[in-house]
């Protein structure tokens, strides 16, 4: 039943990294690899299969996301992303969502007291 | 790096994804990867285990761009089923038919006896079936019956249509 640790990480971020990509380009216009810098400065790291691009792919078909080609930092044309009106109202939304879900897996596990041992 | 660059460049072309969107993605991909070396950060621990089929990585991030059709398997769920298509129609055709059938009072269908007698040959009806025949009101039962069947196979079919994947 129970999941090695980085699977089970990786499974619980699978359906909110939509999100979590959509909140960090809300911040700013950000390109691809951008993006997996500022998850991982708040502790997620993009593990195992998949990567952000075929997710990101999905929000660009799906018209939730702007691009557009700038010049990064020294480098090459990075092709920019951030939440279009959509994107932003499914932002809104999935936030709601998540943090009922949140809060009604935290009152089921909250109780319990058992820890592993280090 | 470069490798897994020119397989998913080759996979694109081989899927039929137009050049100018491959060169985009494949160069959007070379300087992630470029930048990510750069800063000590390996391809593994950038792509994950994405790294290992730089050819199903490819074809995902086509397909969730839009690009080529979705991947065997989670397209096809979604179709309609053809069988579940054509029983509808029979069925609300057999409702049509067996309706008309009940609306229109003149006989339709009759049995007829000829017979050969020196005067010539003559036929008699032996047996009409009208309007009020009990066929039609067994077709037009049978009908609904199997229309609203329809409508459970159509509601079973839509509940266990596969959620949008998530990434």
């Amino acid at each position: 039943m129970a999941s090695p640790g980085p699977q089970r990480r990786t499974e619980l971020l699978r359906g909110v990294l939509d999100l979590c990509l959509l909140a960090v380009m809300d911040e700013g216009p950000a390109y691809g690899y951008e993006m997996t810098k500022r998850l991982r400065e708040r502790g997620l790291a993009i593990v195992g299969e998949g990567s952000i691009y075929p997710l990101l792919g999905r929000l660009e078909r799906d018209g939730l996301v702007e691009t557009y080609r700038a010049a990064s930092n020294g480098g090459p044309p990075r092709k920019y992303y951030r939440p279009s009106r959509a994107g932003r109202v499914a932002l809104a939304m999935g936030v709601a969502e998540w943090r009922a879900a949140r809060d009604a897996v935290d009152s089921v596990l909250a109780p319990v007291k058992i820890e592993v041992a280090s | 790096m470069s490798d897994f660059v020119e397989e998913c460049r080759r996979e694109w072309r081989r899927l039929g994804v137009p050049d100018p969107l491959a060169e985009e993605m494949a160069a959007d991909l070379a300087s992630d990867l470029g930048e990510a070396e750069a800063e000590g950060v390996s391809v593994e621990e950038f792509l994950g285990s994405s790294v290992l089929d730089p050819r199903s990585f490819a074809a995902t991030w086509a397909a969730e761009r839009g690009v080529i059709p979705e991947p065997p398997g989670r397209g096809s769920d979604r179709r309609t089923p053809f069988a579940l298509v054509a029983f509808t129609a029979v069925a609300v055709t057999a409702v049509i038919v067996a309706a008309l059938l009940l609306a229109t009072g003149e006989p339709k269908l009759s049995l007829v006896r000829s017979s050969t007698t020196p005067a010539g040959t003559t036929r008699s009806v032996v047996h009409s079936v009208s309007a009020a025949s009990p066929i039609e009101w067994i077709l037009l039962f049978v009908a609904i019956i199997a229309l609203g069947f329809a409508a459970w196979l159509w509601s079973s079919w839509s509940r266990s249509r596969p959620p949008t994947a998530p990434a």
